[in-house]
């Protein structure tokens, strides 16, 4: 072990941070550039179910906070793109990884919202589960990244109280509102609980990112956390838990669960989920139908420049 | 639900608000589709501003008309002849060129606007006026950028742009053919319309772009309530939660 390893090393041990000009072994630069580039990546495909609502969101207050929510979590990508450019990746070729299908984003994203009561639970589950994974994240190694996480989770926590906003709102209306959100909690929860990643067990990037303090807490951990806190929620709004397993056990003193349809998951991560085309052929529209766009600007820039000069 | 309005101001002042939030609905079309996040990111604070500008410019409407429906009913529960929005913010994003070109014409068209309406003698008014002027100025100075950079730029860029120009310039005509109401509710009406002339010329013509003559259109005018055929593609999709389940709240 030469110098350099040893001092990063201590640095991890000691639970310091390491910062984009410290020496740090290829294999944590890696892992980094890939979780954080698919953050960035879920934030900015995460635009697109809930922007399938925007236009049909039903109050004027309603349409504002959802547009202001969206466009929170452009903010978050924009962000997480510069995390992952002090690690030497530029957010072009970030982009371009996304398009060939090489960087992948969360795959909940590639479920349908299908009636409103989804936005209520996209914040209230989806941003509820990415926020126990964030927090825990604020003590992440990496001092850029664990920046990042500090400032975006102050956001969240505004994300999931407009979506359990929406939820209460839909569970105490007519009967035909609390339809649609028994009918989203339906569709989202198992989905939702996925999202932390594979058991503890088998999942093997899980524990070397773990020894270089990347992760803090499991998958199991984190996911256990959600669903104890939740289950509260969903009584309270009135609506059924969709696992019938979903019942308080002395003995570990944490809610159970069924076991999870890891083949539903796999499949949607490798492509063959609800929308997985749909959500990258959008993304690759909007950033090919405005390549004109984006030559001129760079060509304004140009002349602009050589005047000044 | 028949929604009516009964006084002259009031209606001019709806004219407005229907203005605002047609347009806000047409840029948040834009969320997601933007060309670089930091430009999905500025529309939608345009689009954010303009449904503020819509909400409380309602709220004032209702309060004249003592408050017999609220904001969300005239927005939710209006049909395409009872909107009185100009017919320019209901024209489609075609290309970005389109939703530069059309949010330019408008911004110039609202910064002499809300400026004259900031010595209104409705003080709500005159007090909204002075607040929404900044974000105009916002807005305003985002389109004029982008002319700038779509009208210099490439030739492609150019030409795109100087066809936005071209079709969205026929909508143009009817912002300026004043009736009674607008005689007494806007300040300087003649002097909107020369403001407007001249700041437009002269951002195109620093953008070598042009203001073509268009024949003085056909057209009926959206003070009456009319408008052209995207409006109620608009409005079904923007109204279909209230109107589906009608007893819901939301
Ligand atoms: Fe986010
Ligand atoms: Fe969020």
């Amino acid at each position: 072990m030469d110098k350099f390893e040893q001092a990063f090393n201590e640095l991890i041990e000691k639970e310091l941070k390491i910062e984009p000009r410290d020496w740090m072994p290829e294999k944590y630069r890696e892992h980094l550039i890939r979780q954080v580039s698919q953050h960035a990546h879920s934030e900015v495909i995460g635009m697109q179910p809930e922007g399938n609502w925007l236009l049909r969101a039903p109050s004027l207050r309603a349409k504002q906070v959802l547009l202001a929510k969206i466009q929170d979590e452009g903010g978050h990508g924009l962000y997480l793109y510069s995390v992952a450019e002090t690690l030497g990746i530029s957010r072009q070729e970030m982009i371009e990884q996304l398009h060939t299908g090489k960087a992948k984003y969360s795959s909940i994203f590639n479920y349908p919202t299908l009636n409103w009561a989804d936005i209520g639970a996209v914040g209230w589950l989806v941003d509820g589960a990415a926020i126990t994974n964030q927090v825990s994240l604020q003590k992440t190694s990496y001092g850029p990244y664990s920046r990042g996480m500090v400032r975006i989770c102050k956001e969240e926590s505004f994300h999931q109280r407009q979506g359990y906003e929406i939820m209460m709102q839909m569970a105490f209306g007519t009967p035909e509102q609390k339809e649609m959100a028994q009918d989203a909690l339906n569709r989202f929860w198992f989905p939702a609980l996925m999202m932390f990643g594979p058991h503890d067990k088998d999942s093997a990037h899980s524990s070397q990112a773990m020894k270089w303090k990347i992760k803090i807490e499991s998958n199991d951990q984190l996911r256990q956390k959600f669903i104890d806190h939740t289950i509260k929620q969903i009584e309270y709004l009135g609506l059924t838990c969709p696992d019938p397993n979903c019942k308080w056990n002395e003995e570990t003193g944490h809610y159970d669960h069924s076991p999870f349809n890891w083949d539903e998951f796999w499949n949607v991560v490798n492509g063959n989920g609800p929308c997985n085309q749909e959500r990258l052929d959008h993304h690759k529209k909007a950033h090919n139908d405005n390549k004109w766009v984006r030559e001129a600007a760079a060509a304004y820039a140009l002349k602009t420049e050589a005047q000044v000069a | 639900m028949k929604i009516t309005i009964e006084n002259k101001d009031a209606m001019s002042v709806i004219r407005l608000a229907d203005t605002s939030v047609i347009l806000a609905q047409r840029l948040a079309e834009m969320c997601s589709n933007g060309l670089t996040l930091e430009e999905d990111i500025a529309l939608s604070n345009i689009s954010l501003d303009l449904f503020g500008r819509a909400d409380e410019l309602y709220k004032i409407a209702a309060r004249i008309e003592g408050n017999k429906f609220t904001p969300d009913e005239y927005v939710f529960h209006r049909n395409e002849r009872e909107y009185y929005n100009i017919k320019l913010v209901e024209q489609p994003n075609h290309d970005f060129a389109w939703v530069i070109a059309r949010q330019l014409l408008h911004d110039i068209y609202a910064k002499e606007l809300f400026t004259q309406l900031s010595t209104s003698s409705n003080h709500e008014v005159a007090g909204l006026s002075q607040k929404v002027l900044k974000e105009i100025k916002y807005s305003y100075m985002h389109s004029h950028d982008w002319t700038n950079r779509l009208g210099l730029g490439t030739a492609e860029s150019n030409e795109r742009m100087q066809r936005a120009l071209d079709h969205l310039m026929k909508y143009v005509d009817e912002l300026f053919n004043f009736d009674e109401l607008d005689k007494k509710f806007i300040p300087d009406p003649e002097k909107l319309k020369a403001v407007w002339f001249s700041e437009v010329d002269k951002i195109l013509g620093e953008s070598n772009l042009k203001r073509n003559a268009v024949a003085p259109p056909s057209m009926r005018d959206f003070r009456e309530g009319f408008h052209s055929e995207h409006m109620g593609h608009l409005l079904s999709i923007m109204q279909f939660l209230p109107r589906a389940y009608p007893d819901a709240k939301w």
